[in-house]
Parts: structure tokens; C-alpha cells; sequence
């Protein structure tokens, strides 16, 4: 195992770099200037210069890409053009409101659709079993930006149930203390995840429940209950491991269409600010970041198998 | 004033553009509360994507956060206050200085400060206004608001004869309307006695006197004003002179506050007890959370969610129409390489500005809400500096027949609804201008800044009524910051790289309180991208900048309305929203940018 996890932190290394190396090239292929793009229509040729070398711009590519790799390096992952701010700091603000609520919403969708798919697999054909179905294939077709607005004109709009924006706090502390602005954004985003997982489950605990060992298991008398929650749950849950652990770089990268309707500033809507900003410096950090991200979330999945089935090893080779 | 600077970045004009309100034919709808003011209550302002992020009033050249001057005016007002209630004017009472003194030929500006006083209790004094200027001249080239050829440049001394008076000689003579309305309402006050340091734990000193100190100064306040989690704790930033301090501001700037400056020496005392401004992140978000009866008492109303008014109507809100004191065009290069010399000819500009149905545009897009775009300056914004001419339409009324004859006399085939080709290329009065091949086509790639529905619908009933006379255009709209980067500004001279674009719109220039060309069409002018150059354009616009009156502004107004150096479009108006039990706010002025909350109050 340590020889395979430190072979995986190898790769983990050589994929961010490629990333990183691959961002910065296209990024700065994008044609126009950015001193212009940024400064705007007023831009005098003195503030493009003085922004030019400010950023180092006015340095060749290569250059501009090994000083970008020295100060990452060194944990700096610059300043931002366009919030003349430090992009880690910006980081630091959204990252934590990000992970909260994709992170609890996607927990939440885990409680429910892993019992919600098993239940629906063991009661396959059923009235449940279609009405789920049905319930789980409205959500998953269901655009994001849709159901958001849904569910604001609904619970916000109609009957003031909820509020429709997110806490305004930019700690989790505060925001857990505005429970009704948080119920909407994590509502949505939860609701959308059960769709996918659920049915991942449900096609899974249907696939392990046709395997012999279940018939081994129930002809040594083992209670149902136990086939159910040993044999079935465990075995059935790789597929969804997977499909969680590619979903981790998705808690960094934010939601953004959830992000816009409920006023919630995350990562998101900073990737996309900075995208038509020609903001480099949140471009590259936010790929960096993606990229660490999506490596880990494969070598959680990884470990995750071995821990579910014994038959996986991971072996030299 | 109560308004970015022209020269900020476009994102702070559509932030002023979208929050100035004016009193406008349009009028004000809901019921707007009138009884007798009531001390106290709490105001909260929506604004979309305005997250201030430096609080010295003098940013770096690097910065582009226009809410940085919404953030920071408040506390520390412009030495002239634009807007005086409805009225688009230097507000006298609550400007800083009693007096404006102008001799010399309008060489020398003597100006005498108010008795009044900082936060501290210490007097302001002109002893302020020379530490200003002194930063200012020692580090203009890194303030981003600064406007090449002007302040602190064209100043070629500033001395305080006392204690109030300031006596500044100027390079070369001065319009005594630009100079308040474009220049003074710039200039934020700033308290020598207490910033004039060079580190935190330094003395306060005159370190400003000498250009090595003014450097390490104003370095030093630029980096304390980048400090956002001390903005409401550092001792630097407690010190104002307007009637506002902040109190609260978190980490990402998408929500903070004021509360009444007691110390404030201007006529208006707060009635409010706290004002906060929270940022959406889209008008989406922001008119939801208006109709889930949120604690919002004022905000923008996009023109695209006008037909929400009413619903607004029912939540407690009432309406008043903002008119934005800018100039829309469409800005045809006049050197490009394959359609720079058309351009050049005037006739085939008239031709295209007959051919825009502005009035209908105004009814049809903008539903009344928009400036009728009869030249240089909106008649909507600056009814005292509109010409008859611009007031009475402008000198190109929509008529597609006589754009037609037009271009029919100059030597083209006009096929309507196709594209019209020159036939009688040369120079003569009847043939197509000099550098205009046989056979070339009048067909254009309209380039426009995307996102706003309005814009897409008027751009498509300019494509529509252009073809009348075979004129085509492609439109093709691209994210602003994409389209301002790959627009290269293009001359006779500098043929830069990025010079394909053909026309361009990138939605309006704003305008400060005195609506002079600003950059816009003088010979090298920072907004000049298609290179118009114009001796007497130029010269006009000279005199609007050296002398005062209408005389010299109408005779500027009118030739280059004439000359089309843009092709004049609408300008939109937009809407705010606010409590109807809120008094002070409507009718509003171009300027106020709607931080002129001091004077808002509930009634009882």
C-alpha cells in the first residue's frame, strides 16, 4: 500500500504540472490584451504599462511561467487583476463556504439515495419502486438554474417560507446561524445529486443481488437484514465511490448556476468572473487547486475500494 | 461629486449609471413618502456584483474597482459635491469649498475652504489640499483616475495664502465649469494631520514636501488601503469629513455599512442610524430576494425586469427612472484596412445615422426609459448643456429615403435588403471618396458588448433598418472584457495588431458633471479608438475645456453631432427601486450615484 500510494503521489505531481503547464500556455494564447481587458475602455498607454510590468506581463512568456512557478512554490499564488486582491485570500473566503455547501449537500444526498437505490433495487417493480424512479429521472433531467428558480418562486417567493438568498456571513459560523438562507442552496444542489446517485445504487445493489455468494449467504441462515446491510450494501457501494470521488474536485470548482441564484459567493462564480476577466492569476490557481483536487479525489475512490473489497490490492505492478 | 471619474474603468460607470438617479420625463411611479422626517431606522442598498475592495481615496493605477470610489466618498466627500437634490449641479452647500475665485485669464483658480472640520476635531485647512496635491503630483502616473494633461499636471504651483485659501496657477487657462464640474468633484480631501506618515508606527509629519516623502507616503496609504480586514479598525481610516463612517465590512466586501459621522460639519445630518450596501451576485438574485420581502429599501431595476414593477408596486416599493450621464455610439474604425476609408467619408456615416430609427428604438427596446442619442451629449442627463439642435433631434433624423439618395449621389447601387456596392469609385462630389475601390461592398462587422438584452434587441433593429438602404452589418457580441481587449485603438500613425474590428459598441462613456468630450473624439483621445482625428473638432473641444458658457459648449456640441466621429445611439435609462415610506431619495439627480444617503430619512 505505501508502495502504491507513493507511486500514485507521483503521478499526482506529474499530472498537476502538466495541468498547470497546459493552463498557462492556453490562457496566454488568448488573443487581445489583457492590460486593456482589465483597465477598460479609459485605459491610457501609462496605466497599460505600469500594469504590464506591475503583473510582469512585459516579460517573455517563458519567464512570466518559471516566476509563476517560484512563487507557487513559495505559496503565493499572486494577486488578482481584476479584485486586486491576493487570489489565495480569495481562496480562503469562498473555499471553506464551497466545501460547506457542496460538501453537506452531497452528505445529504448520500443519506438519502443510498437507502433510497437499495430500497428501490430490493423492491424492484414495485409502486415505490416506479414512483422513485420517476421522482429520481424528473430531477436528474432537470436543469440546475431551473429548479433553483423553482424552488425560490416557491418556498421563497409564494410563501416566505425560505429565505432566497444564502447567508450573508462569510464564515460557516455565520452562516449556520441563518438556517433558512441555507435551506434553498443546499436543497437544490442535494435534490440533484440524489437523482444520479440513487439510481447509480439502485443498478448496483441489482447487479449484487444476482451474484451467488448472496444465495451462500442466505442458505447458512443468515438473517436478511444482515445479507442486506453485510453482503449488498458493501459490495454495491464501489460504483458509487467512484462516482463520489470524481465528484470531490466538483466541492472546489463550485456550483456555479447555485451560486448566482441564491447570491452565494463561491468558487464558481470566481472561475467565471475571472474567466471573462482575463484574470490569470485566479485562472491558474483555480486549476491548480481543481487539479490537486481531482488526484485526490481518484485516490480516495482507490483506497475507498480496497477498504470495500478485500479482492482489491494494491500490488507493485 | 457623488460619481466616478470618467477615467475609471467601465465597470464603475455602469455601477454610477445604474445607481444615479435623475428626475427625468419619465417620472417617478408608487407613492413617495412625504410626512415629517423621522430620526433613526436602518436603509439597505442592493447593488449587483459592487464589491469595493481599497479604501484610500487614491487607488492604484492597477485598480479598476469602480465601487472603490462609491466605498470611499461617503467618508470622504469631493472637495465639489455633484448633485443638488434633482438638480444635475454642483450641490454649493455641501461642497467643501464657500468660494471659486478664477483670474489670470482663468489661469489662477483661488478657492477658500469651509470652516469645517474632521472627525478628530481637527480643522480642514488648505494645509489638506496641499498634502493632496503634493501626493498627487509625486504619484499621479499610479492613481488610477488620473486623466493625462489634467489635475495635478496642469498645475504648475498651488500655494495657501491662509489657513482656507488655496491659490492654484494652472499651466494654460481653465473652464470654470470643467474645472468644478470635472475636476474639483475628483478630488477627495484628505486630513494631513493624520495620514501624512510613512508607516504605521511613524509620526505624523510633512513628509509630503518633498516628492521622496510624498512617494513613501502615499506608498504607505496605498498599502493600509488594501488591507480589507482593517478597513473598520484601522485609526487611519477613522478620521473623515463626511457624514458617514464605516462601521461594518466583511472579508469578500459584499456587505458593509455606515453610520452617521456626528462630527460632520455639513448642512445634512444624517437622519438614518446605519446604511448597508449588499452585493448580489446577479439581478436575478437580487429581484428575488425583493419579492421574497426582503430587508431591501432600495436597488437597481434593470430595464430587462421592468414588467416587475408592478409586482414590486405590491411588495411597498415605488420606482424612479435613473437617467445615465454618458454618450452611446457605435465607433466605426476609420482605420481599418479594408473599411477605414469608407468610414472616412461623412456621407456614408449620415447615410448609416438615418438610417437608426432612434425614436422607435427609444419606445420599442427601452419601453420610454432611454436618452434619445441626438449627438455627443444626452439631452436627458444635461438638459443645461444640451444644444437646441440635440434637443430639437439632433441633426440626422431617421429618414431611409434620403439615405438612400445619399448614397445613390455618391456613386453607389443602394440594393435594398441586400448590399449596396460602389459603381463610381474617385474622389469627385458625385463618385464614392477618395480610397474606395469599385465594387466594394457596404457591409461591416458590428462588434457589441453581450449580456444585455437590450442592447441585442437594438443592435437587431439597426441590422434590420440599415439593410433598407443595402447596408449590411454582422453583428457579432462578445463578453466586454473580451471585446475591450481585442479592440485595439487604431490612428494613421499606430496601426496596432489589433485593428480588424470594423465598428464597435462597447455600451456608453460616461460623462462627469460637465459632459465635455472626455476623451471620447479629440486626436488621440484615451476613448478614441477609431482614430477620428478632426483640426477644428479639436479645436472646439479646446475651448470647451479653457472657457465657460453654453456659447463655446453649443458650438462643440453641434460640429461634432454634425461629423459623426460615432454613429449616436439611445442610452439607456434604467430604474431604482425603493421603499415608498422612504423619503429623500426620489427625485434624484444623474450624480448622486445613490450615496447621498444622508439626506434620506423613513417619515412618520
Amino acid at each position: 500500500m505505501g508502495a502504491y500510494l507513493i507511486r500514485r503521489a507521483g503521478q499526482a505531481i506529474a499530472v498537476v504540472v502538466g495541468v498547470t503547464v497546459l493552463t498557462f500556455v492556453m490562457i496566454h494564447m488568448e488573443p487581445g490584451s489583457v492590460a486593456r481587458s482589465i483597465l477598460g475602455i479609459r485605459a491610457t498607454s501609462d496605466r497599460i504599462a505600469i500594469f504590464n510590468a506591475t503583473y510582469g506581463l512585459n516579460q517573455p512568456l517563458y519567464k512570466q511561467f518559471f516566476a509563476y512557478v517560484s512563487q507557487v512554490l513559495h505559496g503565493n499564488l499572486g494577486t488578482s487583476y481584476y479584485l486586486s486582491q491576493p487570489v489565495s485570500t480569495l481562496f480562503a473566503q469562498r473555499l471553506p463556504r464551497d466545501l460547506f455547501l457542496l460538501g453537506s449537500s452531497t452528505v445529504i444526498a448520500l443519506a438519502i439515495s443510498l437507502p433510497m437505490g437499495m430500497y428501490q433495487a430490493v423492491r424492484r417493480g414495485g409502486i415505490m419502486d416506479n414512483l422513485l424512479s420517476a421522482v429520481s429521472f424528473t430531477l436528474y433531467c432537470m436543469p440546475a438554474f431551473f429548479f433553483a428558480v423553482l424552488l425560490v418562486a416557491v418556498f421563497a417567493v409564494q410563501t416566505h417560507i425560505f429565505l432566497p438568498e444564502a447567508p450573508s456571513g462569510t464564515s460557516i459560523g455565520s452562516m449556520l446561524t441563518q438556517p433558512r438562507a441555507l435551506v434553498l442552496p443546499i436543497a437544490t444542489l442535494t435534490l440533484i445529486q440524489v437523482a444520479g446517485f440513487s439510481r447509480y445504487m439502485r443498478s448496483s445493489v441489482i447487479d449484487t443481488l444476482a451474484q451467488d455468494y448472496l444465495r451462500v449467504a442466505r442458505a447458512k441462515g443468515l438473517p436478511e437484514r444482515l445479507v442486506l446491510l453485510r453482503h449488498v450494501l458493501r459490495n454495491s457501494l464501489l460504483p458509487v465511490v467512484t462516482i463520489v470521488g470524481l465528484s470531490l474536485p466538483g466541492l472546489v470548482t463550485g456550483a456555479i448556476v447555485v451560486e448566482d441564484v441564491f447570491n452565494y459567493q463561491g468558487m464558481g462564480l470566481l472561475f467565471f468572473d475571472a474567466a471573462t476577466h482575463h484574470d490569470f492569476p485566479i485562472l491558474l490557481g483555480s486549476t491548480l487547486i481543481v487539479g490537486v483536487a481531482t488526484v485526490l479525489g481518484n485516490l480516495a475512490a482507490d483506497i475507498a475500494y480496497g477498504i470495500l473489497d478485500p479482492r482489491v490490492r494494491y500490488v507493485r505492478g | 461629486m457623488r460619481m466616478i471619474r470618467p477615467a475609471a474603468a467601465l465597470v464603475a460607470a455602469l455601477t454610477l449609471a445604474l445607481a444615479a438617479a435623475a428626475c427625468s420625463s419619465s417620472g417617478t411611479s408608487g407613492g413617495s413618502s412625504t410626512g415629517k422626517p423621522q430620526q433613526g431606522g436602518t436603509v439597505t442598498q442592493a447593488w449587483i456584483a459592487a464589491t469595493p475592495n481599497f479604501i484610500f481615496p487614491y487607488a492604484p493605477a492597477t485598480n479598476t474597482d469602480g465601487y472603490n470610489q462609491n466605498l470611499t466618498e461617503p467618508m470622504w466627500p469631493p472637495l465639489a459635491y455633484d448633485g443638488d437634490g434633482g438638480q444635475s449641479a454642483v450641490n454649493p452647500q455641501e461642497s467643501l469649498y464657500s468660494s471659486l475665485t478664477f483670474s489670470n485669464g482663468n489661469k489662477t483658480v483661488t478657492m477658500v475652504l469651509k470652516s469645517w472640520k474632521w472627525s478628530d476635531g481637527a480643522p480642514i485647512t488648505s494645509r489638506d489640499f496641499t498634502f493632496l496635491y503634493n501626493l498627487l503630483k509625486a504619484n499621479y502616473q499610479n492613481w488610477n483616475l488620473f486623466i493625462p494633461g489634467t489635475f495635478p499636471v496642469d498645475v504648475a504651483s498651488v500655494s495657501a495664502s491662509d489657513t482656507h485659501t488655496v491659490v492654484l496657477n494652472l499651466t494654460q487657462p481653465t473652464s470654470p465649469d470643467f474645472f468644478a464640474g470635472d475636476v474639483l468633484n475628483n478630488v477627495q480631501l484628505i486630513p494631513q494631520h493624520a495620514w501624512d506618515k510613512e508607516s504605521v508606527a511613524g509620526a505624523v509629519g510633512d513628509y509630503d514636501q518633498t516628492t521622496a516623502g510624498a512617494k513613501a507616503v502615499y506608498d504607505f496609504l496605498q498599502k493600509e488601503g488594501s488591507q480589507i480586514s482593517t478597513f473598520t479598525t484601522n485609526p487611519l481610516w477613522q478620521v473623515v469629513n463626511g457624514p458617514w463612517k464605516l462601521s461594518t465590512f466583511n472579508s469578500d466586501g459584499t456587505l458593509y455599512g455606515y453610520v452617521p459621522n456626528k462630527s460632520y460639519s455639513g448642512p445634512a445630518k444624517p437622519y438614518l442610524t446605519k446604511v448597508l450596501n449588499q452585493s448580489f451576485t446577479s439581478d436575478t438574485s437580487m429581484l428575488d430576494a425583493l419579492r421574497s420581502g426582503s430587508a431591501i429599501q432600495v436597488a437597481p431595476l434593470p430595464l430587462n425586469d421592468v414588467t416587475q414593477a408592478g409586482e414590486l408596486k405590491a411588495e411597498g416599493y415605488s420606482t424612479t427612472p435613473v437617467a445615465i450621464p454618458g454618450v452611446a455610439g457605435m465607433e466605426p474604425n476609420f482605420y481599418n484596412a479594408s473599411v477605414g476609408a469608407v468610414f472616412r467619408q461623412l456621407y456614408i456615416r449620415q447615410a448609416m445615422e438615418e438610417l437608426i430609427n432612434r425614436p422607435q428604438i427609444v419606445a420599442k427596446v427601452f419601453n420610454g426609459y432611454a436618452d434619445p442619442g441626438n449627438g455627443p451629449v444626452p439631452v436627458r442627463a444635461f438638459p443645461s448643456w444640451a444644444s437646441p439642435l440635440e434637443k430639437q433631434g439632433g441633426p440626422y433624423p431617421y429618414s431611409p429615403s434620403a439615405a438612400s439618395s445619399l448614397l445613390t449621389s455618391h456613386g453607389w447601387k443602394v440594393v435594398p435588403n441586400g448590399v449596396s456596392t460602389c459603381q463610381s469609385p474617385g474622389s469627385g462630389p458625385t463618385q464614392c471618396g477618395a480610397g474606395i475601390p469599385a465594387g466594394q461592398q457596404l457591409q461591416f462587422q458590428l462588434a457589441y458588448s453581450s449580456g444585455r438584452a437590450t442592447t441585442d434587441q437594438t443592435n437587431a433593429a439597426i441590422q434590420s433598418s440599415e439593410e433598407q438602404a443595402g447596408i449590411k452589418l454582422n453583428l457579432k457580441p462578445e463578453p466586454f472584457n473580451t471585446l475591450i481587449g481585442n479592440t485595439g485603438i487604431c490612428t494613421a500613425k499606430s496601426h496596432t495588431k489589433d485593428c480588424g474590428w470594423q465598428i464597435v459598441e462597447f455600451g456608453y462613456n460616461p460623462y462627469g458633471l460637465y459632459p465635455a468630450d472626455n476623451g471620447n473624439f479629440a486626436t488621440g483621445g484615451t476613448s478614441n479608438f477609431g482614430g477620428y482625428s478632426d483640426p477644428q473638432a479639436d479645436s472646439l473641444i479646446n475651448a470647451t475645456l479653457q472657457s465657460s458658457g453654453t456659447q463655446a459648449f453649443y458650438q462643440y456640441e453641434d460640429y461634432v453631432a454634425k461629423q459623426l466621429p460615432w454613429l449616436w445611439l439611445p442610452l439607456r435609462e434604467s430604474l431604482e427601486v425603493y421603499k415608498s415610506n422612504l423619503a429623500g431619495f426620489a427625485p434624484t439627480n444623474s450624480f448622486s450615484a445613490d450615496l447621498d444617503f444622508e439626506t434620506w430619512h423613513y417619515s412618520k
